[in-house]
């Protein structure tokens, strides 16, 4: 019985909406570039009620109409109904545009088709049956290279019903996704600041936490606020975002500086209405740099999660032979070598080794990825950027080398491998060679790792520890190898006098590292620091001296107690003047630095964001060279393939601009131009073609012939 | 080196502030050759009042002011002693590009009455001007300053109907020079087709 009543209202309603006909459309007008016509998300309307029309418009290809702002040029598409006595239409609702740049100018446009939504409201009086018409003029501006105004009388017809109409079965789906998709307000918090030649736009809270703000656009309301065409600079924060842009007439061209900035935010999801007041930008809305860019031109990491593994496994394994890494590989082989005669102590030292290594790679990046949530924009290799660690691991790597070479002997010597005392001491031993290797190996990010890495830590906590787990475990992989397969043992030499020679020869590496660590530090803290690290490296190696007499009279029996305890005090006063030298660091001017290059070779200039700008707004291609002085990659780099004169001669050809960005010490400013191009370390090598193109990425190792060819393509 | 450097960084924002406070951005110099194949400069019209004027015309909202507004314009303020600049910046094989004989063409037949007419296909004109329509208005005034730059009239539309309906900017901006007043509108976004730049 029920069921009976149910199918019959519902035929009776069927019938009745049936009579009232659906909102019927006037013919599809062609203007010559553009189809237009009245489309209605609702079959009718209700006395009273509001439904939306849409004026749907399908472009040519190639052509474009223009936003409510059109930009630097054109016409925002016009509306003018005609409607009924007592009938109303709201404002447009524009769908957000696109950028259509055109050489130095900007528009806001729409290609393809488009659909802009307007709120049409019924009288209260109108009857229910009658159908009316509603007629829109609209005028429109299209463009391609060249522009066109084109006029469309559009008309649709309503019918007006008694209650709820129904959705239009063929537009209204998708007139509800248009507005759906348009900007709307989303109680964001939107403050302005204008700042010199430059105006802060920032946008907190609601769905901007969090989101991907890769390529994101504050498109304004009004034409004169800002300079359309100029760069809109992103900075992120923990809340949103902070916008820099180059502020238009109303605010540095003698115009009223207005109240209040409004416009939409726009990003990849989703785009909202902001407006925006004056005020002090919020701490949260900055300070985490520039979203990774869109595309990596080199060294790619499209295969997400699974090919940034690869890539930091593989990262980690050519790790190995990096420069910064051969003093580190020498201790490993020393080590290795030492027990060699037994597999047992061997897979127990490789699996200690991987431990050490692993542990000491997820301590790093653990300590990165917080000091990153804090909001410091720092990268991978960011513990060398600290004078006190560099002065702490030249020391460290200093009693390495004296060890080494016998000066002192800590733990158990060579001769009395066997005992289990030993094979624990070797052990703890094999741990701690590992950490070391990670803590000198992690500035030289190896090719691969760049986009490896730059890829993890743009990505949640446990990804990018993922990421550094596959990079540590790359890096272990040939010991671990060598320790594991006995036929790569087999190929080792056996034990014997042989290896307290080749231990003492390796010690010179290390020594080598030591003097680097040394040069790094001197670059970072000047010459009076330089001094007392130099200080605290004699007392130190005459603290280990000391401490090596003593070890030898304790173990033929003599009192060891004086030297011993004169050995600790020199060594805790060597570490007191390092502490106290790093600590008083005074760096040298950082104008020195572009100023030191003489003779043949390549004079640099000191980057910055601007002087890029400057410079190919000028025409002339420029190359950047992120660097630093504890990144031996980089300085083998800048001696071998950019300090020639036949680099000099073609740089001078192009009339090319060699720029150095030193990351020695910690600079906010070129963490963020790394992050830019997904990159969080150095050495990274930019080149910007003189017609203001694409920057192009070098690999990270050079040739001299590779800079020449890249430099000569730039300047065609 | 170094406190020259601290000082200049110190004074720049303040000289950014100056042109700000007052409106009166100096003119850029520049150089071009008209119609005529004669080398012409801003600086030959110091001590004149001068107005650039951005043409291409195939462009809707040219070819609108071209129905008689412009040249009434033109001749009005050449009367007064006015220069008036017309500056064709289309990018050769773009819409608007003028060589010489085209030029004159043009103005014969439209009875444009620039002073002169010049030719900016290389767009250096244009980029010095950041001019970004056509049309794209400037006045100089006698001292070089820029006085008025933006759009012609008060209806950024194509239509010829809404003329009598705007306020023409430049002719009130020319009338505030002549009686020495201040310019009431300084600035207007321009309106009408982008120039037609090289690289656009």
């Amino acid at each position: 019985m029920f069921l009976k009543r149910a199918v019959l209202a519902l035929q009776t309603l069927l019938a009745a909406t049936l009579l009232a006909g659906a909102a019927i459309a006037g013919p599809v007008v062609n203007s010559g570039h553009i189809e237009s016509e009245l489309v209605a998300q609702e079959s009718g309307i209700a006395p009273g009620g509001t439904i939306y029309v849409a004026l749907r418009q399908k472009i040519i290809p190639g052509w474009h109409t223009y936003w409510r702002n059109p930009g630097d040029a054109g016409e925002a598409t016009r509306i003018a109904w005609t409607l009924p006595q007592g009938w109303t239409a709201g404002d447009m609702v524009w769908p957000t545009p696109q950028k259509a740049k055109l050489g130095p100018l900007l528009d806001y446009a729409y290609e393809g088709e488009v659909l802009i939504p307007v709120p049409i409201s019924a009288p209260a009086d109108a009857q229910v049956g009658t159908t009316i018409s509603l007629t829109a003029d609209v005028a429109y501006l299209v463009c391609e290279q060249v522009c066109v105004p084109e006029d469309a009388k559009l008309t649709l017809l309503l019918p007006v019903v008694a209650g709820a109409a129904g959705a239009d079965p063929k537009w209204g789906p998708v007139i509800a996704d248009v507005l759906a998709k348009a900007p709307k307000p989303a109680g964001l918090k939107a403050v302005f600041k204008l700042d010199g030649q430059s105006l802060k736009l920032a946008v907190t809270g609601g769905p901007l936490k969090g989101a991907d703000m890769a390529g994101a656009y504050f498109f304004p309301y009004s034409p004169k606020v800002i300079e359309h065409a100029a760069e809109q600079v992103i900075d992120r924060g923990p809340e949103g975002l902070t916008l820099t842009l180059k502020p238009g007439y109303d605010f540095v061209g003698g115009g009223t500086p207005p109240a209040e900035l409004q416009g939409v935010i726009a990003t990849k999801g989703g785009a909202w209405e902001v407006t925006a007041t004056a005020g002090e930008p919020p701490a949260t809305a900055a300070g985490l740099g520039a979203p990774p860019a869109q595309t990596a031109p080199a060294t790619g990491t499209s295969g997400g999660l699974v090919g940034a593994l690869v890539f930091a496994f593989l990262g980690g394994l050519i790790l190995n032979l990096m420069p910064c890494v051969f003093p580190v590989l020498s201790m490993k082989a020393a080590s290795l070598a030492g027990h060699a005669h037994d597999a047992g102590k061997t897979r127990l030292q490789g699996l200690v080794f991987l431990l050490g290594v692993v542990a000491t790679f997820l301590v790093l990046a653990g300590l990165l990825l917080a000091v990153r949530a804090g909001g410091a924009a720092v990268g991978w290799g960011f513990q060398l950027q600290s004078p006190l660690v560099i002065a702490g691991l030249a020391l460290l790597m200093l009693l390495v080398a004296l060890n080494m070479s016998g000066v002192c002997e800590i733990g158990t010597s060579v001769q009395n491998v066997g005992s289990g005392a030993s094979a624990q001491g070797g052990a703890t031993g094999a741990f701690f060679t590992g950490a070391l290797a990670v803590v000198v190996a992690a500035p030289c990010t190896a090719p691969f790792m760049a986009g490896a890495l730059g890829y993890a830590l743009t990505q949640p906590a446990v990804i990018s520890l993922a990421v550094f787990l596959a990079l540590a475990l790359g890096f272990a992989a040939p010991f671990v190898a060598v320790a594991f397969i006995p036929g790569l043992l087999k190929l080792l030499p056996r034990p014997g006098a042989w290896m307290d020679v080749l231990k003492k020869g390796l010690a010179f590496p290390m020594y080598g590292a030591a003097l680097w660590l040394v040069w790094v530090f001197a670059q970072q803290s000047g010459p009076l620091s330089l001094a007392h690290l130099l200080a605290a490296g004699v007392l130190a190696a005459f603290g280990a001296w000391l401490y090596g007499l003593g070890q030898a009279r304790r173990a033929s029996g003599k009192p060891a107690l004086v030297s011993i305890l004169v050995a600790l005090v020199s060594m805790g006063l060597a570490i007191a003047i390092a502490t106290f030298g790093a600590l008083h660091a005074a760096p040298p001017a950082a104008t020195a630095s572009a100023e030191a290059p003489t003779g043949p070779g390549l004079a640099a200039e000191v980057w910055s964001p601007e002087k890029v700008a400057e410079l190919q707004a000028a025409g002339r291609p420029v190359l950047v060279d992120f660097t630093a002085a504890w990144c031996v990659t980089c300085q083998v780099n800048e001696k071998v393939a950019l300090s020639g004169s036949k680099v000099a001669d073609a740089f001078k050809a192009q009339n090319a601009v060699y720029l150095k960005a030193d990351w020695t010490n910690r600079d906010p400013v070129i963490a963020k131009a790394l992050a830019e191009f997904n990159r969080v370390g150095v050495p990274l090598y930019v080149i910007y073609p003189k017609n203001g193109g694409q920057p192009v990425i070098l690999p990270q190792l050079l040739t001299e012939g590779l800079v020449i060819e890249a430099i000569e393509k730039a300047g065609a | 080196m170094s406190i020259t450097r601290r000082l200049v960084a110190a004074g720049l924002p303040l000289a950014a502030l100056v042109p700000a406070a007052a409106h009166a951005r100096p003119a850029p110099a520049f150089t071009a050759v008209d119609a005529d194949g004669k080398t012409r400069s801003l600086s030959e019209f110091r001590g004149k009042t001068v107005v650039l004027e951005w043409v291409n015309e195939g462009c809707p909202y040219v070819k609108k002011h071209y129905s008689g507004n412009m040249q009434g314009l033109q001749q009005a303020a050449r009367n007064d002693g006015v220069v008036w600049l017309t500056i064709a910046s289309s990018a050769p094989g773009k819409q608007g590009y003028f060589d010489a004989p085209a030029a004159k063409t043009w103005m014969e037949a439209k009875g444009a009455q620039p002073t002169a007419l010049l030719l900016d296909g290389d767009n250096k004109v244009a980029t010095l001007y950041k001019a970004k329509t056509t049309p794209h208005m400037f006045v100089i005034d006698k001292t070089g300053a820029v006085v008025y730059e933006g759009a012609i009239d008060t209806i950024p539309t194509s239509k010829v109907e809404d003329l009598p309906k705007a306020k023409n900017l430049v002719a009130a901006a020319l009338a505030d020079v002549k009686a020495g007043r201040k310019v009431a509108t300084p600035f207007e976004t321009p309106y009408g087709c982008s120039v037609k730049y090289k690289d656009a």
